[in-house]
């Protein structure tokens, strides 16, 4: 990879032991990924949650800290694996807590915004088209390529923190034209679609489309962003999409054949019968749920509304939990209009700066966890302890309220 | 039977040979503190990788893979070397934190194809070398 001379001030520890160990990491992957250089970044989105980090993540970020590093750039992070206001009243064991309040530390120190969530894209980081970022989360990823036309690789965890630091992320893959070009195609041939239906349609496109860019056609032209959000998460779930182009959604993809260059794809139709393999797939059980979990990714105020509005007057049976996840700034939003109020008179909580699939549900000691979001049944089932099923909300709500 | 692939992560490395035909992930699908493959839907669930050549086709899921990874190497449970048909970001990742967090070498070789893979029988005894100029497995 060929470094600029202040790059290479930078990897001989001329600003510092963090930027140092932070060039050693970028230019190591930087050469394994074949990247030609170095290239600025806008913001950085970072992972600080313990249950994926474990105590290896932890030196990781400590490291970086007491190098004394400080991000280059605007840098968001992903949730925590607890509540980081209220984590006592949901049974989070004191260990546990502190063991995430130390990569908080670590976080702050490196000057990171505080907003712990996966959409933060809806909330406090906003590239503009064309710009390169560096994210981890790869919901949020998929979301940048595909919506917002900004530029990103899935950044996983330990090279996250290294660009944020620098302020430069190797280029490579989806930072490079040819190989944002759509190379499979799927057709939505499924009539209309539930909520439930875009994370299985998602799914199945992650599923089938292994290591190529898909399009998709056929979306509702009234699709929501938060609909193409769930969409995303449930194909970066499945498999290792990083971009899906939607004609007339994408920038730069205004029909199927912008987005493939005009050269011959293979094609999928994606059918109800898809649709109900992927169903079929991550519903592991009939048996009661013990939590219902809404928010993977994080719900945003207006998904909350609606949420609220399907509650409204309806009560939790018992022996049920319901947690709803969203990022702080909606939690907020939604304590001001009366929206949090609603959903927790059923007997819900509402709970910010962490998210289900990251969260110590089996230490809590859930059996059956229930949820609308196919990346929280494919995480959550792929550990095989506890037991998932898929529903759409409006089916969740029929069950599980009274 | 030799195959050829690219050399992302230089080293060397033998042992026995642990095929998976699927997108693989060690976020949720790996038990660090044992190095068993935990992942349901995988199709070599319940299999141990550590000490293994690690073969599987592409990557999956969530961004923190290369974490679940770097915690299975403190741990001591990680795998001599990982070969796979499109380049998985996290076991590059994963393989580099490896070497600067805890000084321990695992090659990582991209651009082996599931069906030359699907000619190693699973164990067999297998043998990698991976640099800049190239990688060879050999069995």
């Amino acid at each position: 990879m060929h470094l600029d001379p202040a790059q290479e001030k930078l990897l001989r520890g001329e600003s510092g032991e963090a930027k140092r160990f932070a060039m050693e990491v970028a230019t190591k992957v930087g050469d394994a990924v074949g990247a030609e250089s170095l290239v600025p970044i806008k913001s950085a989105h970072v992972l600080a949650h313990y249950s994926s980090l474990h105590e290896a993540g932890i030196d990781v970020l400590e490291r970086y800290a007491s190098a004394g590093g400080k991000f280059a750039v605007p840098t968001s992070v992903d949730p925590a694996s607890i509540d980081l206001q209220n984590w006592r009243s949901f049974g989070v064991p004191e260990e546990y807590a502190r063991q995430q309040f130390r990569l908080c530390d670590a976080y702050a120190k490196l000057g990171g915004m505080r907003c712990w969530t996966c959409v933060q894209y809806q909330v406090c980081n906003f590239p503009k088209q064309g710009e390169i970022v560096a994210w981890a989360e790869s919901s949020a990823v998929v979301f940048a390529n595909s919506v917002l036309g900004v530029r990103s690789n899935k950044i996983t965890a330990g090279m996250d923190v290294a660009c944020a630091v620098l302020g430069l992320t190797p280029k490579f893959g989806m930072l490079n034209d040819e190989n944002r070009v759509a190379t499979v195609s799927f057709r939505l041939a499924a009539g209309a679609l539930s909520d439930l239906d875009y994370r299985s349609v998602g799914f199945f496109i992650g599923r089938n489309a292994g290591g190529r860019v898909p399009v998709l056609e056929g979306l509702p032209a009234n699709v929501t962003s938060d609909e193409v959000k769930h969409l995303g998460a449930g194909a970066a779930a499945a498999g290792p999409v990083t971009m899906i182009h939607l004609p007339g959604i994408t920038p730069g993809s205004r029909s199927a054949s912008d987005a493939t260059g005009r050269e011959a794809v293979e094609e999928f139709e994606v059918t109800r019968s898809d649709l109900s393999s992927v169903e079929a797939d991550l519903n592991q059980t009939a048996e009661a749920p013990d939590l219902v979990a809404f928010g993977i990714p994080h719900l945003s105020v207006n998904e909350l509304g609606q949420l609220a509005k399907e509650l409204e007057g309806r009560k939790l049976k018992r022996g049920v939990k319901m947690y709803v996840y969203t990022s702080g700034q909606a939690y907020e939003m939604a304590e001001r209009t009366g929206i949090a109020e609603t959903i927790e008179a059923t007997g819900a909580r509402l709970t910010h700066s962490t998210d289900a699939e990251i969260s110590p549900l089996k230490q809590l000691g859930f059996r059956v966890v229930m949820t609308n979001s196919a990346k929280l049944a494919e995480i959550v089932s792929s550990e095989g302890e506890i037991k998932m099923r898929f529903a759409s909300q409006k089916s969740i709500i029929e069950e599980v309220t009274g | 039977m030799v195959l050829a692939g690219r050399g992302l992560i230089g080293g060397r490395a033998s042992g026995t040979a642990l095929r998976s035909a699927k997108a693989f992930t060690f976020a949720h699908g790996v038990d660090p503190s044992t190095g068993t493959v935990t992942d349901i839907r995988s199709d070599i669930r319940g299999e141990n990788v550590k000490g293994r050549i690690l073969f599987y086709p592409f990557g999956k899921g969530s961004t923190t893979a290369s974490s679940w990874f770097l915690e299975a190497v403190r741990l001591g449970n990680f795998p001599a070397a990982i070969v796979t048909e499109g380049v998985d970001l996290s076991a590059v990742i994963g393989s580099v934190m490896a070497r600067v967090i805890y000084g321990v070498e695992i090659p990582v070789i991209s651009g082996v194809s599931r069906e030359d893979c699907s000619k190693l029988p699973q164990g067999s005894l297998v043998t990698v070398s991976s640099s800049k100029d190239g990688a060879r497995v050999e069995a």
